[in-house]
């Protein structure tokens, strides 16, 4: 599926492209010379240590920060983020790490924020209904949609945050850890929900430290070191290999370890042809 | 999607998951009601607590305080600080604060009296250029905090003394100018009341509304396979208030009866609840006031919310300048001056407009300055001087910000922020 899906998007225009990003905080340079591309119907996992950019790139597509240098390009226009509401209009949503929810509001009016229906006379009926059943297709375990946000627990949050980004029908959706905060089955599910997402014909750009989830879904793994590329990788490709691109070296213990397993393995099969 | 063939009853969509407890019968409701004020969701309560204990302990010093024709003239006096009230909550729901409220009203009520008494302009031109004013004062505020990022608080204490300085420059040597008393302004200030049969009718509004909306709502919710309130609660409800305001209403009306200005502050209450609870503008608001960085991340243009709060704040306190010049008769330095702005705070903070941000309702102005404001009759009545008034009124006030800090702690604990 993923090859007949990658040869499918190959013909097509990437939904964004990122050229020469830049961005600095004073005298740190948190992202230097960035390229991305994200195709219609890809899953792109983001994958780095911590310090390596992830989070900055996405609030650099998000309209949060704006870069130091370089040029976006979204669907073949070139583009400038300025806002966050830039952002959200053109189709690029966003689920941060830091869930940005407000804590006061029920689960509805969160969902909605920014753009409510009739916005001088707020339809409460119609955004409950779109709000139960945005979170049924998810499979959410929401007890309440007029509770406020301050009474769930963090992966309902999460859950809330991505039915958030899915409501405007963006062309692409980022997701900085999705899962860092959830259980194994609310996990499966975003997994799950993301797969789902990808066959709508979305770009993702997922942000994730589980090299398992990010295997699980990723059709190409982006590996961002000290904020700069450093590599990209198919799903296939070895642990080994990324954890290296990842950490910058090729000798540490996890690469042992991995290359002590896959010894263990080549030995046992050792018989076979 | 509500269409269910085969007859079973089927969980509405709100009611699928079984850990939500549903408050349907009577009884039921009113522990929701206890739980909601013990986990420190106190709404309105703190405030009827008020209302009696103040009836009770000024009424048994002095019977004349339950008047009808004194709590007439307690109306006269809420409408004109409690505009201004109306304007704090917008601010306060940011969690910013509006200080030179009282000097804004000041220079109001001095441009009024400049323009149309010394200088002949016609009244409604003059009460025009004063809410301009207001709404200048508001921009200015309102560029200060956006743009050079200075505390509301800081801002509007230097507004406080600068507006003071111009309301007293503009008045001039004189101090004081009088209003002509056989104006229509002075007029609707001091003794414009509504006819009887039409404070009656008006009042039986709220609870034909409440009812009509109710049932639409219902329909609404039923066919879109929601829970809808049950119709015993809601007509119980429309009852009980229709019945409260007709009461409070034939009563007042054993005296003068209700004053047109305080219908005009009411009006504004309920256009104000409106726009701050069924518009984007207002969930925008609350939404700002809870967490700016998740509004500005789902796309609320932050800026333009501060900048429509501090502009509608200032435009109601040069209101409230207005209708004080009028009750008044009068243009003077003393307008605005002393306690007009803690009043305004203090009557948007008892009314459960929370001082931290992204909590409060039109109602509270409107609920809390009738406690404030019968405290400071009570307290004229016992012929106090203005030194104890001063300590009781702040005391007042400490009593309900502590009430305030208290109830955000316990909604912190309890999972409602």
């Amino acid at each position: 599926m993923t090859a007949t899906l990658q040869s499918a998007s190959a013909e097509r225009e990437p939904v964004l492209r990122l050229r020469g990003i830049s961005k600095n905080f004073g005298a740190v340079s948190a992202l230097t010379d960035i390229e991305l591309d994200v195709n219609p119907g890809e899953v792109v996992a983001l994958v780095g240590d911590n310090g390596a950019g992830k989070s900055t790139l996405v609030k650099v597509l998000a309209g949060v920060h704006q870069p130091s240098a370089g040029s976006i390009e979204f669907c073949g226009k070139p583009v400038s983020l300025d806002n966050p509401a830039k952002a959200l209009e053109l189709g690029i949503a966003t689920v941060f790490q830091d869930l940005a929810l407000c804590e006061n509001l029920d689960v509805v009016a969160n969902l909605f924020l920014g753009h409510e229906l009739t916005p001088w006379a707020l339809d409460e009926v119609a955004m409950e209904v779109r709000a139960w059943t945005l979170l049924r297709e998810l499979a959410a375990r929401i007890p309440s949609v007029r509770e406020p946000v301050a009474s769930l627990s963090g992966g309902q949050r999460q859950t809330v945050a991505i039915a958030r980004s899915l409501l405007l029908d963006p062309k692409v959706i980022m997701l900085d850890e999705p899962t860092a905060a959830l259980g194994v089955a609310q996990t499966a599910e975003v997994l799950n929900l993301i797969e789902r997402v990808r066959e709508r014909g979305l770009g993702v750009i997922i942000i994730s430290h589980n090299m398992e989830d990010v295997r699980a879904v990723a059709d190409r793994i982006v590996v961002l070191r000290l904020g700069r590329n450093n590599g990209v990788f198919l799903p296939d490709s070895s642990s080994q290999e990324l954890v290296s691109a990842i950490t910058g070296a090729t000798d540490n213990s996890v690469s042992r370890r991995l290359e002590r397993k896959a010894g263990h393995a080549h030995d046992n099969n050792g018989g076979a042809p | 999607m509500n269409q269910n063939p085969s007859g079973t009853p089927q969980p509405t969509l709100d009611r699928s998951d079984e850990r939500v407890r549903h408050d349907d019968s009577l009884a039921a409701m009113a522990k929701g009601f206890f739980l909601r004020v013990r986990s420190g969701d106190l709404g309105m309560l703190p405030v009827a607590v008020g209302l009696v204990v103040i009836s009770v302990v000024f009424s048994t010093l002095n019977p004349v305080f339950l008047a009808p024709n004194n709590l007439v003239n307690l109306l006269f006096d809420c409408a004109t600080v409690g505009v201004i009230a109306l304007g704090i909550v917008c601010v306060l729901v940011l969690g910013e604060i509006d200080l030179s409220v009282g000097s804004m009203s000041g220079l109001a009520s001095a441009i009024v009296g400049v323009l149309w008494v010394n200088t002949g302009w016609p009244v409604a031109g003059a009460i025009l250029a004063a809410l301009l004013s207001g709404v200048c004062v508001g921009l200015l505020y309102a560029a200060l905090y956006n743009r050079l990022g200075m505390p509301s608080f800081v801002a509007t204490l230097a507004g406080l003394l600068a507006l003071l300085g111009m309301q007293l420059y503009i008045l001039g040597p004189s101090g004081s100018i009088n209003l002509p008393y056989a104006s229509s302004l002075v007029r609707f200030g001091q003794i414009q009341i509504m006819p009887d049969w039409l404070s009656h009718t008006l009042v039986l509004l709220p609870g034909l509304i409440m009812v009509g909306k109710g049932i639409r709502t219902r329909r609404q919710r039923l066919a879109a396979n929601l829970s809808a309130q049950p119709m015993r609660a809601l007509i119980l409800k429309a009852a009980v208030l229709t019945i409260a305001l007709e009461i409070a209403v034939f009563y007042l009306n054993l005296g003068r009866g209700v004053p047109w200005m305080f219908a005009l502050f009411v009006g504004l209450a309920v256009v104000l609840n409106y726009a701050l609870t069924r518009t984007k503008w207002g969930r925008s608001m609350f939404a700002v006031g809870g967490n700016k960085e998740a509004a500005r991340r789902s796309g609320i243009n932050v800026r333009r919310i501060y900048t429509s709060a501090f502009v509608l704040c200032s435009t109601l306190a040069a209101l409230g300048g207005v209708l004080s010049a009028s009750r008044l008769a009068s243009s003077s330095q003393q307008a605005g001056a002393g306690d007009v702005n803690l009043n305004a705070i203090a009557a948007a903070v008892i009314g459960g407009t929370s001082l931290f941000g992204g909590r409060g309702s039109a109602y509270s102005a409107l609920l809390g300055i009738i406690v404030i404001q019968a405290i400071s009759n009570g307290l004229t009545l016992l012929n106090l001087s203005s030194s104890l008034r001063y300590m009781i009124t702040g005391g007042v006030l400490a009593i309900a910000v502590i009430v305030d800090s208290l109830a955000r702690r316990s909604r912190v604990s309890h999972g409602r922020a």
